[in-house]
């Protein structure tokens, strides 16, 4: 019965999606610094080549994002430029809602078909978890899935004490719910231990005190803590930057890269066994706008880190030539999202395309 | 923390109370006074008949109800269940007024914001299964919905699902399944679900989408193992090409059109019936007739009935028995469960089913006569438990079986500790009122279980202190789990 909680076998991966809410700037997170044409379209709000973080001869990443570095230098990091979906609507609720449910007018959320589909594998207590209020669209149809707000979400509360003992014995003879129970309570006990102010990062790592970090760190805890959890959601706000982008986007940037920096040195080998997601409904139109913003627009960036990740800059980039571009001159998608998680669902097992993203034809980004 | 009962009313809380249990002080509705003790507790230590049929048949005994089943006698029960227009209800329609999307026809649902209509349609199916009189009939709303399952969250559903249930499922659940299956078949939502609406051949070299035509076969009638063939669905699919839905934008959205030239209008071969050249829209009825007519449907449906009533592992000789129902009152779903609730299979399965999620989170509601406005809090708890109403992505709804559900039970545990806590959101349980009003601890605790408590069960109740943790620990006992 403990074998259900037995740690990381090749169906104990945990799959963490962080998502930017608003459409996030792929030309600010990672610039192609080596495009005369980036400059020439942002001439007020670009990053300049020498202050990039180099990644290859074309792409840097932005200087708010050292913390990362190393990762990348370390091969944890892959980076996918150009990349978004089908949908051109630029707007936020229908990119957002046709990236979650994986596609237009499939039922639920790829998160929830995919744990669906993965059948009880893991069958723990805790299969999916977001960080917030609600559970994400992505997530709809999952086996379980529970918004997370604080730990004590999740355990019994005050009464854990007084019930659990008792459950025990009342579960102990019930043919039909033994096991179950054993498991529920073994999981509960786990969580009980779990104390946030006591927690000490481990290899040195070092969280902010933002809501990110935070969220990263609760999540660090849960995953060592073995209670089989097969996918986590969190959501980063604020990255919709019509006006002022580098002083709204700047602080996002550091937090996004120290928290991830933070959470990837604190999984230490665990993070071979964690594959981590960054994605956004949209990237941003070319062209710098008249209060040193950016509009709404097509391809951003993916960020696909550990879990057995091939770094680097990974897949085709269009250009950002004038015929390059698509619409009223934005960043043309010629990675589809599908295709670079496709690839990391792929090494987290028992992984089947057509039920997780039906009516698209797959072809796996090598990220 | 609490409020006091009348305000929390008066801030939008329904009662379940039975009406006969209500002091009339209480809701200044009824001046009916009401009897000091009408829980009605159990007094065999196993499961008994009137228990076994709350179990199975409602979604949790409220107090009262078992008392008033006993008066009734089980078979007059039955038939006032199956019978729900005659049945006063004005408890439950008091409360869903609070929802106007559910009255609205398909076009004016697109005026209502999407996650606006899931919201009132969960609270609505929620405060329906824990207040409704008419029990049975909410019970085979939940199979149906199952059985012709529609994720709300694929494309024009996300509207047009609302009209399904109303129009689709709630009309016909206790009726004909020849017009439950016609109603589907042309069914907005559906047509949008399982791609109806762009099955069309309007060239030769045009293939038909044949989404819906497998699924009505597979599922909805014949049953996988139904003798149907790959040919069988792609000659169904070419009978309903052409039916299709308006699209959101524009005039007329959400109404169901038949485009003839968009139909293949050649003759086909179904389940080895001609179905000869020019029938245009007929192709659709003729089809629907057919295959509710077949045996296997008889057995696919009756199957899955006594899967739900009886055991997972249906009795061979159950299915028997109410597929010949089924087959010979031509899909009459009343007569059907007649068969079913009187088969000597039926009476002996007690306490031997786990309750799914949302079964479970209803029985804690009307077992403790919770106030509760039927609100996120609870649809959250359904989303932990992995029972989130009218969102299961795939045509075949939630399994109906215990092993798709029992690794459910923290969250059900946790629940039934934050429920008797009043540390639900917009649900109120009063612990103390309950004991009084059930005649003491042990008739409370032989209420909420369906028999007298064991040796176990009081020994726990006792060690817990009783009160809020006793009743906790109750819901979220085994003996609770199951149905």
């Amino acid at each position: 019965m403990l074998s259900a909680f037995s740690p990381i076998r090749d169906d104990r991966r945990t799959l963490v999606v962080l998502f930017l809410r608003g459409g996030a700037d792929g030309l600010a997170l990672v610039p192609p610094v080596g495009d005369d044409a980036y400059h020439r379209a942002r001439p007020r709000i670009a990053v300049a080549a020498r202050d990039a973080i180099r990644l290859d001869d074309r792409f840097g990443l932005n200087p708010r994002m050292a913390p990362l570095e190393s990762l990348y230098r370390e091969g944890q990091l892959a980076v996918v430029p150009a990349c978004g979906s089908e949908d051109d609507t630029r707007s936020h609720f229908a990119a957002q809602d046709f990236m979650e449910h994986g596609g237009a007018d499939v039922g639920g959320g790829w998160l929830g078909r995919w744990l669906r589909q993965r059948g009880s594998a893991g069958g723990g207590a805790l299969t999916a978890l977001a960080f917030g209020t609600a559970v994400p669209e992505s997530l709809r149809g999952a086996p379980s899935a529970t918004a997370l707000r604080a730990f004590s979400d999740l355990g019994l509360g005050a009464a854990a004490e007084r019930l659990t003992p008792h459950l025990a014995s009342l579960y102990a003879a019930d043919v039909m719910l033994a096991d179950a129970a054993h498991d529920a309570l073994d999981a509960l006990n786990r969580l009980a231990s779990l104390h946030e102010s006591s927690y000490l990062p481990a290899n040195g790592a070092i969280y902010g005190n933002d809501d990110l970090a935070v969220e990263l760190k609760r999540l660090a805890q849960l995953i060592k803590t073995d209670l089989g959890l097969e996918a986590a959601c969190l959501d980063v706000h604020g990255w919709d930057t019509h006006f002022l982008q580098a002083t709204s986007m700047e602080p996002l940037m550091a937090r996004l890269a120290s928290g991830l920096s933070a959470f990837a040195t604190d999984l230490g080998s665990r993070l071979a066994s964690t594959s981590i997601v960054v994605m956004t409904e949209f990237g941003r139109r070319v062209v710098e706008n008249s209060s040193l913003g950016t509009d709404h627009g097509r391809g951003s960036v993916m960020f696909v880190i550990g879990g057995g990740v091939r770094g680097g800059v990974h897949g085709r980039w269009p250009g950002l030539d004038d015929d390059a571009l698509v619409g009223p001159g934005d960043v043309r998608v010629e990675q589809n999202f599908r295709d670079v998680l496709a690839a990391v669902l792929a090494r987290h097992g028992n992984f089947r395309a057509d039920l997780v993203f039906p009516g698209y034809r797959v072809q796996p980004i090598p990220v | 923390m609490m409020m006091p009962r009348r305000e929390f009313l008066v801030a939008g809380g329904a009662s379940l109370f039975a009406a006969a249990c209500r002091p009339a002080h209480m809701l200044g509705i009824d001046s009916e006074v009401a009897p000091s003790f009408c829980f009605g507790s159990p007094t065999e230590r196993e499961i008994d008949l009137a228990s076994h049929l709350l179990n199975r048949c409602t979604f949790g005994a409220r107090p009262g109800d078992r008392e008033s089943l006993q008066s009734l006698g089980s078979t007059a029960w039955i038939e006032t269940q199956l019978n729900p227009q005659r049945l006063e209800d004005t408890e439950a329609e008091r409360m869903l007024r609070r929802f106007p999307t559910l009255q609205e026809p398909a076009g004016e649902l697109y005026e209502y914001k999407p996650r606006v209509l899931l919201r009132e349609l969960v609270c609505g199916t929620i405060l329906r299964a824990a207040s409704s009189r008419r029990q049975l009939l909410e019970v085979m709303v939940e199979f149906w919905s199952d059985h012709f399952n529609i994720d709300i969250g694929k494309g024009d559903c996300a509207w047009l699902k609302v009209a399904d249930d109303r129009d689709v499922i709630r009309a016909h659940a206790l009726g004909r399944f020849l017009d439950l299956l016609r109603a589907s078949a042309s069914s907005p939502a559906m047509l949008w679900y399982l791609d109806g609406r762009v099955n069309r051949r309007s060239r030769p070299e045009e293939r038909p989408n044949e989404n819906y035509a497998r699924e009505l076969l597979e599922l909805h009638t014949l049953g996988v193992h139904g003798g149907y063939t790959q040919r069988d669905v792609m000659e169904v699919a070419r009978c309903l090409t052409g039916w299709t839905v308006r699209p959101s934008s524009g005039f007329g959205k959400g109404r169901v059109e038949f485009h003839p030239h968009e139909h293949d209008d050649d003759a086909k071969t179904v389940l080895g019936r001609h179905i000869p050249a020019g029938g245009g829209e007929r192709d659709l009825h003729d089809v629907l007739d057919l295959v509710a007519s077949l045996p296997e449907t008889s057995r696919h449906i009756a199957t899955k009935l006594c899967r739900r009533f009886i055991a997972d592992d249906a009795p061979e000789a159950a299915v028997d028995a109410v597929a010949e129902t089924f087959r010979m009152s031509e899909g009459d779903i009343r007569q059907t469960l007649r068969t079913l609730l009187t088969r000597p299979e039926f009476v002996s399965a007690r306490g031997t089913k786990l309750k799914r999620p949302f079964h479970y989170l209803v029985s804690v509601l009307r077992s403790t006569d919770a106030l509760t406005d039927g609100r996120s809090a609870l649809s959250d708890f359904l989303t932990s438990m992995g029972q989130a109403p009218f969102q299961y992505p795939t045509p075949e709804g939630y399994a109906s079986g215990a092993a798709a559900w029992e690794r459910t039970l923290i969250w059900r545990w946790k629940f039934a500790a934050a429920v008797a806590a009043n540390r639900v959101d917009g649900t109120r349980i009063d612990v103390d009122q309950l004991i009084r009003r059930a005649g003491g601890e042990g008739l409370l605790m032989a209420h909420v279980l369906g028999r007298q408590p064991n040796a176990t069960e009081q020994e726990a109740w006792k060690a817990t202190g009783g009160g809020a943790s006793g009743l906790a620990l109750l819901l979220a006992s085994p003996a609770f789990q199951r149905c």
